[in-house]
């Protein structure tokens, strides 16, 4: 084949492949991250980051904070990264049930050593050697395991690839939490992992295939296991009741209900469903909790309030007086 | 003689010079040509309708255009629409429904304002959408497809799957512990009917003639269900929906306004090609919605002039681009596609793309009937488990029965 041929198919090639491959919507850009270093003491288990910028914006989304990986180039300290921009921080374990007093940063990278809860120095300066451990996005390992199993850890890596998240069998010794769980955080380009105990002595078989989220793993005497991504102590999102009071000559009012900016629809079609007549003189119906946005209308969708933004998950109570005058309630109001 | 005749012929052009500018005079100073007021009734939100508002403001003064948007569009034409003293001049709406406008006599042709050469730029596709028996109702705008949609955080872009047996071996990894490999609307007529134009069949011909129990719809169908089979029972819109936005599903066939909420709920979406079946070598096809302008025949003679400036005027691509952008959609005039803001949108591009194998939903007024006899066999299929050839015959059985009943 002449070359110039060869070169007309490949760009064929590359045109073709260019015109079916997939695309992401928007390129994220990475954010810019901050590094916190802690050395903690020996009875401080599990030591976490809490961070907040002088604003009031919190890194993390709830107390204790993240949870801070060991350096294993450094021993003896953790590290922990959050966005670009944190003034402050706290360094807390055992659940948050110790921890530091409030330390500026001035969205620097810092390196904190906490010889106690009052004793505590912060250190702009590198305190650790080499290269800080890139960061990783992680998810969390949740495992129950039988009683007869003791110091669970997790043994994680990327299949097919043979990369391991940790440096030696058998993997992160797991944290026990107060519900009964074991957990671990793991990168997220982990897909397979072994739950073990006994120092390794007792495991589960190769758990593949599982995706960079969440994921509780139940765990039998004999290795057996399951697993969920939903969190088996979260309540799902339970129904709410629409109570409503509509005003005279608003016949049969049904109720339209949305979830907004999505435009995700409680019901089939307009203009949605009937409110039923109650005794207690309010019209009512029950509804999807993620629902946050209402229309109560009647007379065959012919009248009708405005768009009214309702909170996700409670009881509404809505006296609609005019087609532009509607009152929004989460307790039964005063007659 | 000649002099005589000379000044009569010279007093005759004053007179009539000095008549002529009086005459001038006085109509400049008391009566200005009166605009031509076409309105055009839609159901768009405010921003989308903004759009087209300003573009079409700069035809005043002569024309001034009022869009109204109005409650119930399509029950208020079939009520008004050739009321001279209610019907708009023309609507604004998908191209679904104008089999039924032109059966009722009240559509006029755009062919009678816009030659079809001043279309040859548009997407074959949003042109047919707009042709009914022949004649051309609809001026299109932009127009939706369903995309396939995933998540690029569980779903790496070197494993969106090319084909349907790769889907299917995708979902069966990765369908676990309440997490989804692909969910769609299975049971839904709109989401699935992609599936039957994959193997090369519609639910209607082009003479209105319901063929459900055609092999290839029974073949598309019995084919479907080992993916239904890997998919949550429930499958309305909320239930799909949400599975995606909240992470519980790796991919799924959703219209482009899904993009902003995913993006808000923090979702790395991913855009791609619809799947090809391996046994028709056909991607799934899903059906396409066009947006566009239509001319009620109420006043189409009377403001005939003003009409076709309007829809001239849209022939404007900065029109296109700004409309399919404000409504998440694809333009559908070609030469949108030169504009950086619509070759950047992944989604839009990726409706472009699929604009190739997409079918317009029919317009056809036996339509109406078939969404529902359609969801029903679906439902009868995927969830109630019913034979599928047998679900096939009854459903086919009843879509004729309720179109002999239209008739």
């Amino acid at each position: 084949m002449k070359l110039s041929k060869r070169i007309l198919i490949l760009l064929l090639c590359t045109a073709v492949l260019a015109s079916v491959c997939a695309t992401a919507v928007a390129e994220e850009v990475a954010p810019e991250r901050t590094i916190v270093y802690a050395q903690v003491p020996d009875d401080w288990q599990y030591p976490c980051l809490w961070a907040w910028a002088d604003d009031g914006t919190s890194a993390f989304a709830s107390w204790p904070g993240e949870q801070m990986e060991p350096d294993p180039a450094n021993a003896g300290w953790y590290y922990a990264y959050m966005p670009t921009g944190m003034d402050a921080v706290i360094v807390n374990a055992n659940d948050g049930g110790v921890q530091t007093s409030d330390y500026r940063i001035d969205k620097q990278n810092a390196w904190i050593t906490v010889t106690s809860a009052e004793e505590v120095t912060v250190s702009f300066e590198a305190q650790t050697t080499g290269e800080a451990p890139a960061y990783t996005e992680r998810f969390t390992v949740y495992a129950q395991v039988d009683p007869s199993w003791e110091n669970p850890g997790t043994w994680a890596w990327e299949d097919p690839s043979g990369k391991n998240a940790f440096a030696a069998w058998p993997g992160r010794a797991m944290k026990p939490n107060e519900n009964g769980w074991y957990s671990a955080r793991v990168p997220v380009f982990v897909n397979s992992v072994i739950i073990n105990a006994n120092n390794g002595g007792v495991q589960t078989a190769d758990i593949k295939e599982l995706d960079p989220a969440d994921v509780w793993i139940t765990v039998a005497a004999d290795g057996s296991y399951d697993f969920t991504y939903e969190d088996p102590d979260m309540l799902k999102a339970e129904d709410i009741t629409v109570y409503a009071k509509a005003p005279e000559g608003w016949e049969a009012p049904c109720l339209w209900a949305w979830s907004h900016p999505d435009g995700t629809n409680a019901f089939q079609s307009w203009p949605g469903e009937p409110l039923t007549f109650g005794e207690d003189g309010w019209y009512s119906i029950t509804v999807p909790g993620w629902i946050n946005s209402v229309i109560l209308n009647a007379n065959a969708g012919t009248v009708q309030t405005s768009d009214l933004s309702v909170e996700v998950g409670r009881d509404i109570y809505l006296v609609v007086k005019a087609a532009d005058d509607a009152v929004i309630a989460y307790e039964e109001p005063a007659e | 003689m000649k002099r005589a005749m000379i000044r009569i012929i010279l007093l005759c052009m004053l007179a009539a010079t000095l008549t002529g500018c009086a005459g001038g005079n006085s109509d400049s100073s008391t009566t200005a040509p009166k605009p031509v007021t076409i309105t055009i009734w839609h159901d768009k939100e405010d921003a989308v309708a903004d759009v087209l508002q300003k573009a079409l403001d700069a035809l005043a003064p002569d024309i001034a255009v009022k869009l109204e948007k109005k409650a119930g569009l399509t029950e208020a034409l079939k009520m008004v629409g050739n009321d001279k003293n209610a019907a708009p001049d023309m609507y604004w709406f998908a191209h679904d429904k104008l089999g039924v406008y032109a059966e009722m006599g009240i559509l006029a042709p755009i062919g009678d304002f816009i030659a079809d050469e001043e279309l040859a730029d548009y997407i074959p596709m949003t042109l047919r959408a707009g042709m009914y028996k022949g004649t051309r109702y609809q001026m299109p705008l932009y127009f939706e497809t369903l995309l396939f949609l995933y998540n690029r955080k569980y779903m790496k872009d070197a494993d969106v799957p090319a084909t349907t047996e790769a889907l299917y071996g995708y979902m069966k990894r990765k369908t676990h512990g309440g997490h989804y490999g692909f969910v769609e609307q299975h049971s839904t007529a709109y989401y699935s009917a992609g599936w039957l134009h994959a193997f090369g069949t519609e639910v209607l011909n082009a003479q209105g003639q319901p063929h459900l129990d055609d092999e290839n719809v029974i073949n598309a169908l019995t084919y479907h269900l080992k993916f239904v089979e890997l998919m949550p029972d429930e499958t309305e819109y909320a239930t799909v929906n949400t599975l995606f936005r909240e992470g519980m599903a790796h991919a799924t066939l959703a219209g482009p306004w899904l993009v902003p909420t995913l993006r808000e709920a923090g979702i790395d979406v991913g855009v791609a090609p619809m799947p090809v079946v391996d046994e028709t070598g056909l991607p799934l096809a899903p059906y396409s919605g066009v947006q566009g302008l239509h001319v009620l025949k109420v006043h189409a003679r009377e403001k005939k002039d003003a009409i076709m400036k309007v829809l001239t005027a849209l022939l404007e691509p900065q029109i296109g681009t700004d409309l399919a952008l404000v409504s998440a959609c694809a333009p559908a005039n070609g030469k949108c596609y030169g504009d950086e803001r619509i070759t950047s949108d992944a989604a839009g591009m990726e409706m472009r793309r699929t604009a190739e194998t997409a079918v317009p939903m029919p317009n056809l007024p036996e339509m109406d009937v078939m969404w529902t006899v359609l969801g029903n066999l679906l439902t009868d299929v995927n969830m109630r488990g019913q034979d599928v050839a047998e679900a096939a015959a009854q459903a086919q059985r009843q879509a004729a029965q309720l179109i002999e009943a239209m008739r």
